[in-house]
């Protein structure tokens, strides 16, 4: 396989140099009322590399899907076709331009000439992998039956094939004998990899490859991905909601909100110039934590709902600071400006006044700031008050299989404290030992040795009742609030149930407690969230209440497990502020446990670095991020996507 | 392998300890076994007919020797098959009466299961593969509606159309009075014909279960990535269908159809009643409608172990279907 010219910086410009390999044209996707995608045009060439980037619910999943025709039912292609102009292959005629391609439309394809075409030229890794191999097959039998369904290879070569497809994602040939279960989160994900290249396919569709896996992991998964996708040529749409992974390894990226294609233009040079508002703020939620000042931004409000008709005008208007009247009457389409394309009529007429520059800074949307030391909450750190003391603390897990007993040392001698009024991060992978440490602040896992105490109380030898009553100060944010939170209760009912079993509120007085509990997290007016249950509400918004459900005790301690990993970038930092806020205001020590060194550097006071179990870095946030010295501390700081950073060749 | 050998191990401790509970429990009152667990059944008031403590008498083994004597000789009748007279059938033995009901039932229910099982899984895939299409509303609304049926209601119904009304099968009964119950092709020829009905209304009724349970965990299948992404492999929709989709979804339904084997030995009373067939079902019903005691402790014994194998068949079926039960994650 060659390289391609194409990949050269530069040689292709989103409007495409010679004929494209698939071209999507006035595309409309709908799930009944609802209208996922809507009106979408783009081009993607023989090689090219483009990123799909937009929060979750703006309809890539459905885009990707409509492409390979995989909408699931009520999904319906309500309008537009998708063209695909590289023609089924024969022999290596695929390379240099074919002028006289003929296209076929995707949508229209008979059933047959569509499965011959299926995975031959085009291919795709699912969102969420975990589920996507056949739990009751073996992964040789999975590459088979795909290998031995489109080629003649059978047999030995077949089976060395597989072998060489797993190595080429980094995995032991081995492994093709074992089940899906038998593989981690990770592998699985490498395996589902290796699958859509077993034919090498023309064009892989991505969707979300590596969300939900450890960011190390995630790292090495998308190196591998960029490293095979340069040898061997192939078109690679990504579909991420993560900025930072998208720019740095796309040569294109694409910004989809509500359904629509609001932005196109070349990685290198939307960082340096995003033209669209949306992109600017999604922009604005990155930084380098090692900057003395660190400040990350947030787009306030939510996304449309597709679903309500006679929604006119530009959709982000109300979440845009610079929407003007026009915005609201008319729906800007997407049009060449710039370096690129976007649909913005701001941004139309600044680029037709001149070079595009606006009043607004490219951190468009609200701003949390991070200073280099947090003064902010009161005295110096040391200064302020013990809340917790965990001093020492080992703890072994042994587990049998069979007559072998395998013993994991899941924390040794860790000491450290909470202070009132004071964020601690507890940062390292998984595995590290950060749940168990966590547990043992709740006292719900006792250590082996050493001690848990808050105030005058032993927490390591709390049981029962004393447990019971402990629970009441210490609450804990989950990383998933929609999982934390009963779908069948209203949002009312989950937080009068704290309020009952803790503060002893009953009658008359529960309902303007839980007023104040909402309205302290930011979901004002309060009395519109009381009725609702769980799923009426976004991300977010759950998360705000997963919040208040843990503020209502009064709690003294806060444990937060990822509480921002799994929301939207575009609003991380407004839950970040509010947890900085709470923590100011009520003098809450939060211990926070994530892997995110950004994060820990806006929010925490202090950071705690485990690794293997052991404290191997700890020490003030900005100390520890700039002088990181465990070499584990520096994998996790370059595994932080940054597009700000020189890209990585 | 560990798997299925631990699996054979523990059936084999829990028959140990059924046929030992039924050894212990009757020797647990104080008294004579025989005669409280004759007082038992029959009730504290009614007279106690000597002839059945005897009978119960001769099936315990009589209390001579240590516990432990009397054990061994307990364990080596049941080795033997030995499990004493019948009260009802005097002068036949208990062995005797099961042995000639039980490949009735093995036949009758066995078969039917097995069928029942086909068809409904067949059925429901097919009716999940396309779904709301003509073919799924059919076999969803028809299940449902014979579903809603009483069981005897239908087979009346059969007995009253099929035989009394056009006379195309036997009303009831195994076999023909005329013929000499015999390792005959005539003889068999009948009992087959005698069949028909009772296996038809059976059939009618089994598969409704199945049916519906793979429709559905299918449905659910048929919407998982990996199905999805078989589609999208480009591999040819049976194999899709089968491999991917039925595959998965068949799973939950092939313990249900092991544990069902585990009825068998027990017969099925209500069709074995309506139809005159002799099974185990009957026998069952005749022992205890006679108070035949030593019969019904027998049959029951003979559930149990039913039922014991039928765990072990699904323990074993879904070990070899379900890599996920074999090993264990390594991570
Ligand atoms: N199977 C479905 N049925 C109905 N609505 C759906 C379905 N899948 C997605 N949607 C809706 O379509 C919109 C786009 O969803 P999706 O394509 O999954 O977005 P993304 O991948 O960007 O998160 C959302 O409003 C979502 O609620
Ligand atoms: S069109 Fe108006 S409202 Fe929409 S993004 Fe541009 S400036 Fe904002
Ligand atoms: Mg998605």
């Amino acid at each position: 396989m060659t390289e391609r010219a194409s990949l050269e910086p530069g040689a292709v410009s989103p409007e495409g140099a010679g004929s494209p390999l698939l071209s999507v044209e006035n595309l409309s996707v709908s799930y009944a009322a609802t209208r996922a995608v809507r009106d979408v045009s783009f081009q993607l060439h023989d090689g090219e590399f483009v990123g799909l980037l937009g929060e979750s619910g703006s309809g890539k999943t459905t885009l990707g899907n409509a492409l390979l025709r995989l909408l699931p039912p009520p999904g319906r292609i309500s309008e537009g076709r998708v063209m695909w102009w590289g023609s089924a292959r024969t022999g290596e005629a695929r390379e240099g331009p074919e002028p006289h391609r003929a296209g076929r439309d995707l949508t229209t394809i008979g059933q047959e000439d569509l499965r011959r075409l299926r995975w031959r030229e085009m291919s795709t890794v699912f969102q969420s992998s975990m589920n996507s191999l056949n739990p009751v097959l073996t992964i040789e039998t999975q590459f088979r039956d795909v290998i031995e369904e489109h080629t003649a290879m059978r047999g030995a070569p077949a089976r060395q094939r597989i072998g060489q497809l797993l190595e080429m994602v980094m995995l032991d040939p081995s492994y093709m004998r074992f089940y899906p279960h038998e593989l981690s989160g990770g592998m699985k994900q490498r395996v589902a990899l290796a699958l859509a290249l077993a034919l090498r396919p023309r064009f892989v569709l991505l969707d979300e490859p590596t969300t939900g896996l450890d960011v190390i992991v995630q790292r090495s998964i998308l190196d591998n991905v960029r490293a095979l996708q340069r040898e061997q040529g192939f078109a690679v749409l990504l579909i991420s909601h993560d900025l930072g992974t998208v720019m740095e390894v796309s040569d294109r990226v694409m910004v989809m909100y509500a359904g629509k294609i609001v932005e196109d233009q070349r990685a290198s040079t939307m960082i340096a110039e995003p033209m669209h508002p949306y992109t600017r703020g999604l922009l604005g939620a990155y930084a380098d934590p090692r900057a003395r000042e660190v400040e990350i931004a947030y787009i306030p409000g939510r996304p449309p709902d597709l679903s309500r008709p006679g929604q006119r005008g530009c959709l982000f208007a109300p979440r845009c600071q610079e929407a003007i009247d026009v915005c609201r009457a008319e729906e800007p389409v997407l049009s060449a400006m710039g370096q690129g394309e976007a649909a913005c009529h701001v941004a139309e007429a600044a680029y037709a006044a001149g070079d595009g520059r606006r009043d607004q800074s490219a951190r468009a949307g609200e701003v949390f700031t991070a200073p280099a030391g947090r003064t902010d909450r009161g005295p110096r750190v040391e200064r302020r008050q013990e809340v917790l003391a965990v001093a020492g603390v080992h703890k072994r897990y042994r587990s049998r299989r069979g007559l072998k007993v395998t013993e994991v040392d899941a924390v040794q001698d860790v000491s450290f404290v909470l202070r009132a009024g004071t964020v601690t991060a507890l940062v390292g992978q998984s595995g590290s030992g950060k749940t168990t440490l966590a547990r043992m602040v709740t006292g719900v896992e006792r250590p082996d040795t050493g001690s848990v105490t808050f105030g005058e109380l032993r927490v390591d030898r709390l049981r029962g009742r004393g447990l019971k009553a402990y629970r009441r100060h210490v609450q804990l944010v989950f990383q998933d609030p929609f999982a934390a939170l009963n779908p069948a209760h209203t949002i009312g009912y989950t937080l009068s149930r704290p309020l009952i079993n803790h503060q002893d509120v009953t009658g008359a007085a529960l309902r303007p407690a839980i007023e104040e509990l909402l309205e302290r997290v930011g979901l004002s007016p309060a009395s519109t969230y009381i009725e609702k249950y769980p799923h009426q509400l976004s991300g977010g918004q759950q998360q705000r209440v997963v919040v208040a459900r843990a503020l209502a005790p009064d709690p003294e301690i806060i444990v937060a497990d990822e509480p921002i990993s799994m929301l939207d970038v575009s609003i991380r930092a407004e839950i970040l502020e509010l947890l900085d806020t709470l923590v100011r205001e009520r003098g809450i020590a939060m211990l926070y446990i994530t892997h995110d060194l950004l994060s820990a550097r806006v929010l925490a006071d202090e950071v705690l670095v485990l690794h293997n179990g052991k404290l191997v870095e700890s020490g003030a946030t900005l100390e520890v991020i700039r002088g990181a010295r465990d070499a584990y501390t520096r994998q996790l700081l370059d595994a932080i996507p940054n597009p700000f950073a020189t890209r990585r060749g | 392998m560990r798997y299925f050998v631990s699996r054979v191990m523990f059936f084999v401790l829990t028959l140990w300890a059924a046929v030992t509970l039924n050894f212990i429990i009757p020797r647990l009152q104080p008294g004579d076994p025989a005669q409280t667990m004759v007082q038992r059944l029959a009730g504290q008031s009614e007279a106690i007919d000597p002839a059945a403590i005897r009978a119960v008498q001769i099936m315990l083994g009589l209390p001579t020797g240590s516990i432990f004597e009397q054990y061994v000789d307990y364990l080596q009748a049941v080795v033997r098959g030995d499990f004493g007279i019948s009260y009802t059938y005097f002068p036949y033995t208990v062995t005797h009466m099961i042995a000639e009901a039980l490949p009735w039932t093995i036949v009758l229910v066995g078969v039917t299961h097995v069928l029942g099982f086909v068809i409904g899984t067949l059925l429901g895939a097919a009716a999940a593969w396309k779904r709301n299409g003509k073919f799924d509303t059919v076999v969803s609304l028809g299940s449902t509606f014979i579903g809603t049926l009483p069981f005897f209601w239908i087979a009346l119904i059969l007995i009253y159309v099929l035989a009394f009304t056009l006379r195309w099968f036997p009303e009831a009964g195994g076999y023909s009075g005329e013929i000499d119950p015999a390792w005959s092709w005539a003889f068999f020829g009948d009992a087959i014909y005698h069949g028909i009905l009772p296996a038809l209304s059976l059939l009618i009724t089994a598969p409704i279960g199945w049916i519906m349970g793979m429709r559905n965990n299918m449905v659910h299948t048929l919407g998982e990535d990996y199905t999805r992404l078989a589609l999208a492999k480009g591999l040819r929709q049976r194999r899709v269908a089968l491999t991917y989709s039925a595959r998965v979804a068949i799973l939950p339904n092939v313990t249900g159809f092991a544990l069902g084997l585990g009825t068998i030995l027990g017969g099925t009373v209500m069709v074995e009643m309506i139809f005159g067939y002799p099974g185990m079902g009957k026998l069952m019903f005749d022992a205890i409608s006679n108070r035949d005691y030593p019969l019904m402790q027998t049959i029951f014994l003979f559930t149990t172990i039913g039922v014991l194998l039928a765990n072990l068949c699904a323990d074993i079926l879904y070990g070899v279907l379900d890599p996920r039960v074999r090993r264990e994650a390594q991570t």
